[in-house]
This record gives structure tokens, sequence and C-alpha cells, in this order.
């Protein structure tokens, strides 16, 4: 057979797999949930296969590429299926943000600038959706805004989804006074500079296109000094170390942030200087922050794919230092 | 009760008599109405024009009303209301017990404003005296900030002064900066392969300084590539880097004296969208082959992606970035690396530029700045918790203030 | 419809994940087409984005359209329209934008670096101010940290975690600005801080790396999460 046509029958394959599962899901199939003991075994079969992989490394033969990606895949879908819990102790960059946002009074005014988009929501959504349930918790009023175009959009999926929960719902919370989108606006450092100034000046209307006057929760809001306390989710440039610039060391806000971890490291300095409140590092970041909230959802669930993709990946560079070393006795040898 | 309203009664009459102007008080058929909860006004009301504004703001302070306690208080809160140019007093701010000042941001240059604090109860007003007539002013300079433009001016001064000597001729020392060697290296190399370059800029506008230093860093390896006559692609993810790049590159073909071997479609735009761009150029790779990449800008997340796809298709690679984040994949996929300011440091290197040169050196004055601060910060700081010093607080305290942007 | 729709969705999201997926088994046509429709979508997306919110949502609703009315008033001699939020100031960049595409006459192209100019001055000059207050200025004074946390002979109590942690954040700062420092060559004891400064450098990347195999993750999981559960049903 050739390879073409082994790649077809693959590709039949995974499309004949989707549809019957997905013809499963339409008719009601109950979703899969490893029992404790199946995924405990399946953990020890992951684990057992890596250390057979690092004898064959021992014996010379290396494995290619595609086994490593097929491993990685493994590693975070499994855990999907999985009931184990893992423990995890809060932070003290992470309480930093909760003891921020839960020792404002009811009633305070809080920014929430939502500067990322759909491809680091994994990281960041479970943040924003945790937050915004303390908030409307703890009767606080929120105000939202992006420099990222879809920013927004992903702030009004967080708002819809803890908008439907039971809590939440009975307080019967009023948009335009418990909670405003003001959306996108271009710009980008340079919003947060105007905004200093003036808040209207940049969000002349909110999301939908209800002028800035006509909504009562920021009517009186002109500028930072009208905020209690501002959050700041963000993936990249403009983000994080821009409002720490300029909210922060020029209008003097007080900030708290959600950052994906690629991002963290270039934070962290900002939150041992006491410029930040408090800092979410990606994704074990949202779920100490779900943690300390009592309210263990995506982020927790996650944490676990997470968790055992690390162990994979350590046992890879393990395996490829094995490897390296192994390769450069060689050619010492043949040198 | 009675004797409370006694007292609240007292209070009053002793401010009203002592203003200027009488505060309009509430107290009209109260003082028979025991149902109602009299509390006494705030006290010392002052107006003050901000300072280092634009003339837009003035600051409120007041003594809270003797009812206003945490336990058992009477204070409701306060009403702060404005009057402009003699007219009519306007509500503008409702706040809660306890607070004791308040800014009002919406003030104008020509205007007189006088205010009065009003101290709530359930059922009663009572007002403080107004405030003497005041109009705010326009500060031009923010004494708040010296120090930050001291130290602006010092670093700015420096390379100001480093690129007058430059231009004068003066020859400024810059140390040597591992990794620049092996770019003729690295395009010989793709000339003897027969292979082509390519320029990756990073996903930055040109108004990022990154950018801009791996563009002055392609044009001297266009120079070498039309010397060669080697092929380079550069795909950008900015209509305006495309543009540069395109310039910069013809302008180096025409400098090596082969403008007609260039091309604009050497340099070409894909989309602004990140991972978009990512799987664009990831393409281009796979397919070109090329056998030496450059990954010179500002990168963020692709930064892995882009060096290792290069690495999967054998291409020497040579990046540089100033985005600490993305340093590390570069150091684990890319053969050589421009850690962050050596990429300006390369740049400036390369190009000889007495501009380029003198802000290098500017900076480095910044940074000697920095490091005699730090070291003497930290001996002060020791010295004075080790030995208890009390100068040696003062000090520390001093140099606190002075980096201090707060 | 609706249904029908959501179906086409799913399945449409699904093939196209899997599609930048098969990249990791080789370059094939299924990836390309997906990377050809991505970049094809996100170069839409963001030319609509800028027209919308630059153009439209800031220039034309600022000051294009009053002006216009403004123009239409004074030749028919009708009313001149309502100046209530219109900020022309906005026409400098309306002027500048419009610098910028005289690129494509060779002839006035030279004009279109004023724009360029604009922007990178502007930029330069916000930048300059908030690199030094939040990136020196406050770093400095941060760094300033004793060694020691508590007075000699009154109780030396300070845990080794407090000692290392002050000395970290000293030598750490200071052997890398070292590093950074392009005056003078890394020879002799000088060299010896600098190369104590890439030391502390690589550890921060180490450090960096794991941060972001974390981020990788994330995104992989997202994605999954998306097939094994929105699309297949197959998980919670």
């Amino acid at each position: 057979m050739t390879t073409k046509a082994k790649e077809l029958i693959a590709v039949a394959a995974i499309l004949i797999f989707s549809l019957i599962f997905y013809l499963g899901k339409t008719f009601g199939w109950e979703p899969t949930e490893f029992s404790t003991a199946v995924s405990l075994l399946v953990v020890i079969l992951l684990l057992a296969s890596l250390l057979w992989i690092l004898v064959l490394t021992l014996q010379g033969k290396l494995i290619g590429r595609r086994v490593v990606f097929l491993y990685v895949g493994i590693a975070v879908a499994m855990p999907l299926f999985m009931k184990l819990s893992q423990e995890m102790p809060v932070s003290p960059a992470v309480q930093g943000v909760y003891d921020a946002v839960t020792e404002l009074e009811p009633g305070s005014k809080v920014l929430i600038a939502c500067d990322y988009d759909p491809p680091t929501a994994p990281e960041l959504q479970p943040m924003a959706e945790t937050f915004i349930r303390i908030c409307f918790q703890r009767d606080l009023k929120i105000i939202i805004m992006g420099i990222w175009p879809q920013g927004p959009q992903q702030a009004n999926l967080a708002l819809e989804k803890i908008l439907a929960e039971p809590d939440i719902a009975a307080k019967n919370l009023q948009y335009g006074i418990d909670y405003v989108n003001l959306g996108f606006q271009a710009g980008n450092e340079f919003v947060i500079q105007r905004m200093g100034g003036s808040f209207k000046s940049m969000f002349r209307t909110d999301y939908g296109g209800i002028p800035y006057d006509e909504l009562p929760l920021v009517r009186n809001v002109k500028n930072f000094s009208n905020i209690d306390y501002c959050f700041n989710l963000s993936s990249g440039f403009p983000g994080t170390v821009e409002w720490v610039q300029i909210a922060v060391d020029r209008y003097d806000v007080e900030l708290g942030a959600g950052n994906t971890a690629v991002q963290a490291p270039t934070v962290y300095p900002y939150l041992s200087s006491g410029q930040l409140t408090g800092l979410l590092g990606g994704m074990s970041g949202a779920a100490e922050f779900e943690r300390a909230a009592d309210a263990r959802v995506k982020g927790t669930k996650y944490m676990l794919s997470q968790s055992v993709s690390h162990i994979v990946v350590i046992a890879f560079v393990l395996i490829g230092n094995v490897a390296f070393i192994m390769s450069g006795r060689k050619s010492a040898l043949k040198g | 009760m009675k004797f409370q309203i006694f007292v609240t009664l007292l209070a009053l009459s002793l401010s009203v008599s002592a203003q200027d102007t009488p505060a309009d008080t509430n107290l009209i058929d109260t003082a028979s109405d025991t149902s109602l909860v009299i509390v006494a006004p705030v006290t010392s009301l002052i107006a003050i024009d901000h300072n280092y504004d634009k003339g837009e703001i003035i600051d409120l302070r007041w003594v809270p009303s003797i009812d206003d306690q945490l336990l058992d208080g009477k204070v409701l809160g306060y009403n702060v209301y404005r009057i402009v140019n003699n007219g009519e007093p306007d509500l503008i701010a409702e706040l809660p017990p306890s607070t004791t000042s308040f800014q009002d941001q919406d003030c104008h240059l020509d205007s007189v404003y006088s205010y009065y604090v009003a101290a709530l109860s359930e059922s009663f007003e009572a007002n403080s005296n107004r405030t003497a007539p005041i109009s705010t002013e326009r500060e031009w300079l923010n004494f708040d900030r010296k120090w930050l433009f001291l130290i602006a001016l010092i670093v700015g001064g420096s390379v100001i002064l480093f690129i007058t000597a430059a231009r004068r001729g003066t020859k400024l020392f810059v140390r040597k900066i591992a990794g620049l060697e092996a770019v003729d290296d690295a395009v010989g190399r793709a000339t003897e392969m027969g292979r082509p370059i390519l320029f990756i800029p990073g996903i930055r506008d040109m108004d990022d300084v990154q950018t801009l230093a791996g563009l002055t860093i392609l044009g001297r390896i266009s120079r070498v590539i039309a010397d060669y006559d080697t092929r380079i692609f550069m795909p950008t993810s900015r209509s305006l880097v495309m543009t540069a790049g395109r310039e910069t590159i013809k302008a180096a073909y025409t400098a090596a004296g082969r403008p007609d071997k260039y091309s604009d479609d050497m340099v070409t735009y894909y989309t602004d969208e990140q991972f978009g761009y990512v799987a664009a150029v990831d393409g281009v790779m796979v397919r070109e082959k090329p056998a030496t990449v450059f990954l010179l800008g500002a990168f963020f997340a692709e930064s892995l992606i882009l060096a290792e796809t290069g690495n999967y298709i054998g291409a020497i690679q040579i990046a540089g970035t100033a985005r600490p984040a993305q340093l590390p994949f570069f150091i684990a996929a890319c053969d050589f690396t421009l850690i962050g300011e050596e990429l300006f440091a390369a740049s400036a290197y390369l190009s000889g530029e007495p501009m380029q040169l003198g802000s290098l050196k500017g900076q480095d004055v910044g940074k000697a700045i920095a490091m005699v601060v730090i070291v003497a910060g930290v001996i002060a700081a020791t010295i004075g918790e080790a030995w208890d010093v009390p100068f040696m607080h003062d000090v520390v305290g001093w140099l606190s203030g002075v980096f201090s942007t707060r | 419809m609706e249904a029908a729709f959501e179906h086409f969705r799913l399945w449409l999201a699904a093939f196209l994940t899997l599609g930048i997926f098969s990249f990791l088994y080789k370059d094939n046509p299924w990836y390309k087409l997906s990377e050809a429709i991505f970049v094809g979508i996100s170069a839409g997306y963001w030319f609509v984005v800028l027209f919308w919110d630059n153009f439209f949502g800031k220039f034309w609703v600022g000051a294009g359209d009053y002006t216009m009315q403004w123009l239409a008033s004074v030749f028919t001699g009708g009313e001149s329209p309502s100046a209530e939020g219109v900020d022309l100031m906005l026409w400098i960049g309306a002027i500048l934008g419009f610098l910028m595409l005289l690129r494509l006459i060779p002839k006035i192209g030279w004009l279109s670096r004023w724009p360029l100019a604009f922007i990178v001055g502007a930029t330069a000059g916000l930048w300059l101010i908030n690199y030094i207050a939040s990136n020196v200025m406050v770093q400095v004074q941060a760094t300033m940290v004793p060694l020691f946390s508590t007075v000699f002979g009154a109780g030396f109590d300070a845990g080794s975690g407090v000692i290392i942690g002050g000395l970290v954040i000293f030598l750490g700062t200071f052997s890398g600005l070292v590093y950074f420092f392009f005056s003078k060559a890394h020879t002799g004891a000088f060299g010896t801080t600098a190369r104590v400064g890439v030391f502390f450098l690589m550890i921060t990347f180490g450090a960096s790396f794991g941060y972001t195999v974390m981020s990788r993750m994330s995104l992989l999981i997202g994605r999954i999460d998306y097939l094994l559960g929105d699309w297949l049903g197959m998980i919670k």
C-alpha cells in the first residue's frame, strides 16, 4: 500500500469516527467520564510507555518527532475525561487580586480592560469569568472596555455566562446601571493615556451605540480617579505593561492583572515593585483564582491536563538530553 | 434626644455666626419637629486649586459632621453643591459617610467657583458654610515629577551629546557583539546551497524601535546578499514595514551597484493577524526551504513556532529581539541570538550611524547611573538595617523619594 | 435553519482546527487550505476593523461627516450643522493618513515619510517617559533592598530565604546591567560580572520557557476541549 493510500485511509477513519460521535451527541449520548481506577490506569500506562521510550533511547533507538506530538496530544486529551481532582495552594500574587477586589465596598466601580482575543481565551476566559462573578457577588459595578478589538466580545461571552448563573440572575442586574461594556477603541496605549483625562473622549458610545452620557453607571465617571479598581486581562501588546506604565504610574490606578503564561514573566517585576496589586499568570493563575473564589470550574478542570502534559514534556526533555549525550559520545568515538 | 438637638442647634448657630456668607440651612420648622433626625454640618470646609494640573480641578476638604460616627452614626452621607459665577447651586456629588474630601474635576479656567457641603440624615440636610470664591490656574510644569524630568534630561542630554560627538567624527567605542560575524557566513552558506534567505522582521509596526533595528540590520544583510547575488524573501505582517523593507533592500541593491536585481516581490505583506501570519510564514519555510533565516524585530507568541519550523527545515537561524519572554525560544532553537539590547547595539555597530551610536552610548550613561544608585542604595539599606544607622535610613529614604514616580 | 447553521459552524471550526493540526504530520493540501482561509479571513477582518473603528468610528463620526455637512451648508446656503462632539483635530490625522497613500505616486512618494516620522516621534516621546518612570526608576527603587532584614545583636533572625532573595535581586539586576553595558569590553572583573549576568539571564529564560510551555499547552487544551466537547460531545 502506498503512503498516500494509508494517509487517505487515516483521514477517512478520522471522519467516520467523528461522524459516529457527532451523531451520537445529537441522539443524546452521555459524555464519557473515567472512574478513578481507570484514570489512574491511564496515567500509569502513559508513564510506563515513557519509561520504555527512555530505555529504547538508551539502546540507541531514537523516536520521531511525530511520536512526541502524539504523546502530548494524549496527555492533554485523556485528563479531560478524568474525575481526578488536584489540590493547589493559592500563591500570594493571585491572593493579591482576590484580596484587592473583595476589600472593595459594594457599589465600587471596577474597570475591566479586556485586551485579548480568542486564541488566548483558554487561559484568560476563565479569569474573566471568575473575576466578573466575584464582582457581581459583591455588588461591585463593572465597566468593561478593550484596546484589542475582540476583547469586549470575549467579555460579553463571559458576562452572558455569569449572568445566567442562578445566584447572579436572582440579583436582576441591569445593563447601564450595574454593568456596562464600552467596547473597543483603536489607538493602543494612547487610549489609556487619553482615558487619564477623560473616558468620554475615547468612548463616545458603548458597545451597542448608546451615548456615554445616557449610561447611568458611567455618566459621572470622568477619568481614572472615579475608578476604584482596575483589572487588566492581557495577552500581549498593548496590555498590562502599558497599563502599568500609564494608568498606574501616571494616574495612580490600583491595578491587578491576568496574563497569559508567556507574558507573565515580563510582568512579574511590576508585582514585586508594588506597581501591580496582584497577578494571575496563565492557566495555573486562573485555577488558583478559582480556588481562592471557591468556584472551581474551567481553569481547575484544565489544570489536570496541564499537569499531565507537563510530566510528558519533562520526560521528553530528559529523553532528548539522553539522546543528545549518547549522540555526542558516538560522534566523539567516531571522531 | 433633646440634648442632641440642643447641641446640634448650638453648633449650627456658632457656625452660622462665624461665616461671611450665611449657609442655606434647612432649619425652618425643624426644631419643633422632634421626628426629624437633626445632624451637625461639616466644618472647616476649604476649596483649593489643585496643584500641577491643566486648571480643571479644585480640591475640597472638610472636617466631618460630629454626628458622622462609625457606630450609631446619624449621617447617611454628604452632598456637595457648587455655585458657578454666583449662579444657582448645583448638586455635583453624593458621597458616603466618613468622606472628608472631594475633587471637582469639571472646572474651567474662566469661571469662579464656590462650594458647600450638606450632611444628610434620614430627614434633614445640614449645610456647611460656603467657601470663598475660587478660580483655577493652569500650571505648565509638574514639579511633583522634577526628579523624573532631571533623569530624563541627563539621559536625553547624554544621547544628544554623544550623537553630536559621533557626527564630529569622534570614535565611539562599542564592545564586540558575539554572533554578528555569523551574518556573513550565513549569507555565504545560502549562496553556496543555492537556496534563498528569509528575513522575518517581527510582527510590530514601524513605531517599534525593534522593527527599526531589525530593518537597519536588514540593510547590511541586503548589501551582502546583493554582493553574493543570493535571493532574499521578506514576509511582513504590517503594510508600513513592507514598504520600509522594500526601500531598505532597494537602497542596499543600489549601493551595491545592482539595482536591476532588485524586485518588489522580495517583500510581501500577508496579514496583521498574528497566527495567520505565522501559518503563512511556516508554509513558506517548508516549501521554499531557505538556507538561512533571520528573525530580527519584535516577536511575541509566534517566536517559538517560527524558530522551531526553521530548525526543522535545517536552516541556519540568527535571531534577535528585546522581548524578554521570547528570548528563551530563540536561544533554544536558533544558532545565534542577539539578546535584548544587543539587537540595538548590533544595529548601531553595523550601521555606524552617529544617531544610533549616540543613543547607545547615552543609554549606557543611564545604566551607569542605575548601577551606582543600586549599589549605593543596597549598601545604605543593608548598613541601615543591620546596624540600625539612622543616617543610612535617611539616605535610603531620600533615594527612594528621588526614584519614586508616585 | 438556525440548527443547520450551528451544525455547519461546529464542523467548519473542527475541519479548520484539524487542518492546522495536520501540519504536525507534514505539509499537505488540507493545511494549505486552512492556512489560506486563515490568512485571507484575518486580513479581511483587520481591514474591516480598521475601517469601521478608525476611519468611520473616529474620523468620519468625529470630523468628516460634520465637515461635509458644513461644506454643503456653505454652498447651498443652508443651516450650519451642530458642532457638538466634533473634533476638527482629527483632520490632522486624516491628512497624515492620506499622505501615506502618496507612496503610490512615485514622484511625490517622499511625502509619505512625514506621517511615518510623526508616528515614530509621538511613540518615542510617550515611551521615553513611560520606560524611564516604570521600568527604570521604580525598578531601581525596588532593588534597593537590605541584604539583612533585622538588626544585628538584637536578634538576627532573618530567614535564609530573605537573604538569598535580596542577594538574587541585587546581583541579578546589577550583573544584568553590566552585561548590557556596551561601552566597555567584557574583560577582567567586568567580564566576570557580565558572565554572572548571562548566568542570571539564562535562569530567567529557563523559567520563562517553562511558563510558555504552560501557555502553549493551554492553547492546545482549548482546542482539544473544543473538538472533544463542543464538537463531538465526548466530554462534559
